[in-house]
């Protein structure tokens, strides 16, 4: 009797896996799937927001079966989520930045997956792009952008006023004087941020050094900023402030502020990154002002190591995977799939959307702005480039440090000396 | 219904939601930030203990001190600007009676309606230096030159205008109606003794607003400590620490800096200096209300 029950449990048993096992089969040739894309890109509609999303519908149109939610916040917002994300339920697909500042809590926590970098030998990186987002030799993310930091300027009140493109930063100081004579603010900063400033600063080294990333590293391993190329940057900036170069409260204005200040016409040049060359193409921009903007990188500082080509670039922002995704496998797919050369590097382009960290020689049509033509020559004449900007080059504690110090120390509040000390004692 | 109320099953069961919620909604959360406060824990991966370590460094932490002072002088403008205002306006409104009073009462009030993000981006439109609405004025009046309102020497200066501008509301509506529950008889008496409008507020208005008056005070101060969100959006803490506050600068040490820990032990700390402020002025109203009895025996 007890092994007739026991082979009825049995066969019972057997058929239910069997019909469910089917049913497993069955869905998962048409199995929903929802990936959770998780961007510090907020603008859908214009520049890189507008590429994200583009070829985030085109996947969702080849793979009906996948569903895409995107969740989007501004740099700063995005951070924060970002960590408490990843105390539990990371989403799929997120923005990551390859920079120290940001990966190295982020590996060391280990919420990104690792992908195969032999995958990607097809997808024309640039050289050496992929180095910020790899630890141990091991992969955890691609870089989206090759940035460059530039001086924005608006051609026309420059030939209006027969002031020309500066080639010493001694002439910009003496330039940005007679931009204020006629009433006009010589260069916007987003000075209340913090990071265009670092930015800036490390440009400057790189003009004055010639070769940040060993001075820098050396720097932030140590915990030491004593070396002259940091403290004579720092006077410059400081200086350059003074001068006034920057608009009155610069170091309160955000980024919409201050590009405003730009796009109005009311500041002749906007110190940011390449990332805003799309200003070309926004037709919010009154059309004076867009059809005029063009750009220049520091200038050479004198008796410095840096020469004029000698430029202060960085591949900076990028996507990983999420290592306790549920759909990992779809998510890399995606992933992947962003990253066809024919998807974030070309879409990227035709927005006008700086320089991707792919090759995109091929891409050009000769019908882009002057201003993505300009940015390209840069980079193509550049003889050297900068790395990671400083304020990424340590630890977050650094981070937070350095960009509300150089506010104080460009602003006068403290010495330049004290702000020098204070940053090194934040990396340690 | 007494004995049901004497019933300790029932007793239990009303108090329970209000326990449970105190219970895992503050208590729990304040346990643990006392555990984070004695680690190294970034907000990722594992956490090592390291004893007192974070309390030291809070000790020698100069922009603590600055933002707790900021603290400090917010709760003083709250308490010798903000409050006496919002009084003498609640008082005139009273007096004011008719559509007039209603019609000025929302207008103290709007400031209070509006989010806290719109009111933060509407004063950095009306201080910035090159479009500002303060700076137009200045330039109406044939002020050439431009003010920086955020310049590091001033900038804590217009921030606890806005502050105290945008708390305003709430403590003219609490005291408005702590006037309004003021016995009309006690003005009517007043008024046959030829008692004029000063000698009214002062001998009848104050006195029996003094248990609101403390309230008030009393929630001026922990919400003085507890300023975040404004400054986060107007100025987060800048240019430098000029303008730092010390929730904002615990939210940046925690999720900026990832320094959870360290963000942990400031935050132990500032809920003992709450509870200390809450329980001093205790202390102080406590002994007031008892020494006016003893006058009265």
């Amino acid at each position: 009797m007890k092994k007739k029950v026991l082979a009825t449990v049995l066969s019972v048993a057997m058929g239910v896996t069997a019909i469910t096992g089917y049913g497993t089969v069955v869905s998962a040739a048409e199995e929903d799937v929802t990936l959770k894309v998780f961007s510090n890109l907020p603008d859908r509609k214009n520049g890189q927001g507008l590429v994200e999303q583009m070829i985030i519908d085109e996947y969702m149109e080849a793979n009906p079966n996948v569903t895409i939610e995107v969740e989007a916040l501004d740099e700063e917002a995005y951070k924060t989520k970002f960590k408490a994300y990843a105390m539990d339920g990371m989403p799929d697909v997120v923005s990551v930045w390859g920079q120290p500042a940001f990966l190295d809590e982020v590996l060391d926590a280990g919420v990104l997956t690792e992908l195969n970098e032999a995958d990607y030998a097809d997808y024309k990186f640039v050289e050496g792009s992929l180095d910020g987002f790899k630890k141990d030799g091991k992969l955890y993310g691609l870089p989206r952008n090759t940035d460059v930091a530039v001086f924005y300027y608006n051609q026309k009140i420059f030939d209006d006023n027969g002031w020309k493109v500066p080639a010493t930063y001694d002439e910009l100081l003496t330039l940005a004087e007679d931009i204020k004579g006629k009433d006009i603010i010589p260069l916007a900063m987003d000075g209340g941020d913090g990071w265009p400033m670092a930015i800036y600063l490390t440009d400057l080294v790189n003009k004055i050094g010639g070769n940040t990333k060993e001075i820098v590293s050396d720097a932030v391993k140590n915990g030491d900023f004593t070396a002259p190329e940091f403290k004579e940057a720092a006077d410059l900036l400081k200086k350059s402030a003074d001068a006034g170069l920057f608009q009155d409260g610069y170091d309160s204005q955000d980024y919409g502020t201050a590009m405003n200040l730009f796009t109005n016409g009311q500041a002749a040049m906007f110190y940011m990154g390449s990332w805003e060359s799309s200003m070309a193409l926004n037709e919010d921009i009154p059309e004076e002002v867009r059809n005029n903007i063009r750009v220049f990188t520091m200038p050479v500082v004198a008796d410095g190591k840096g020469q004029a080509n000698d430029i202060a670039a960085w591949n900076g922002g990028g996507y990983a995977v999420a290592s306790d995704s549920e759909v990992k496998e779809e998510a890399v797919k995606f992933l992947n799939y962003m990253y066809q050369p024919d998807k974030l590097s070309k879409y990227g382009w035709e927005n006008g959307v700086g320089m991707s960290a792919q090759d995109q020689s091929e891409y050009m049509t000769g019908e882009e702005t002057e201003l993505q033509k300009q940015i390209v020559q840069i980079v193509k004449d550049a003889t050297s480039l900068s790395g990671t900007p400083i304020n990424d080059c340590g630890p977050s504690a650094f981070k937070t440090s350095i960009e509300s110090e150089i506010q104080s120390m460009s602003n006068g509040t403290g010495t330049v000396d004290e702000f020098l000390d204070t940053i090194g004692k934040a990396c340690k | 219904m007494k004995k049901l109320y004497s019933n300790k099953m029932v007793i239990a069961s009303l108090i329970l939601p209000g326990l449970l919620v105190f219970v895992f909604a503050i208590l729990a959360p304040i346990c643990l930030s006392v555990y984070y406060g004695f680690t190294d824990y970034s907000g990722m991966g594992t956490a090592e203990y390291i004893g007192l370590e974070n309390y030291k460094n809070l000790i020698h932490d100069s922009t603590f001190w600055k933002s707790l002072w900021h603290s400090l002088l917010l709760a003083v403008g709250f308490i010798c600007i903000q409050h006496p205002l919002a009084l003498i306006v609640a008082a005139v409104l009273d007096k004011l009676q008719g559509k007039a009073e209603g019609v000025f009462r929302c207008i103290y009030f709007i400031p209070n309606v509006i989010s806290v993000a719109v009111i933060a981006y509407l004063w950095k439109f009306i201080y910035n230096p090159d479009f500002g609405l303060l700076n137009n004025i200045f330039k109406a009046f044939g002020y050439t030159g431009k003010i920086n309102w955020f310049d590091s020497r001033i900038a804590i200066w217009s921030v606890l205008i806005v502050l105290i501008w945008h708390g305003f509301g709430w403590g003219m509506l609490i005291y408005y109606t702590g006037i309004k529950n003021i016995d009309p008889v006690l003005y009517e008496a007043a008024s046959i003794d030829g008692a004029n409008h000063t000698q009214t507020f002062l001998k009848i208005t104050l006195p029996q607003m003094k248990s609101v008056i403390q309230v008030n005070v009393t929630m001026a101060i922990i919400s003085a400590l507890k300023q975040m969100e404004t400054v986060y959006l107007l100025t987060n803490g800048g240019p430098g620490d000029s303008t730092q506050f010390t929730a904002n600068y615990l939210y940046q040490q925690a999720f900026k800096a990832f320094k959870y820990g360290y963000g942990n032990a400031i935050s132990v700390v500032f809920i003992i200096i709450c509870i200390a402020a809450t329980v001093l002025l205790n202390i102080v109203f406590a002994e007031r209300s008892e020494k006016r009895k003893a006058v009265r025996r």
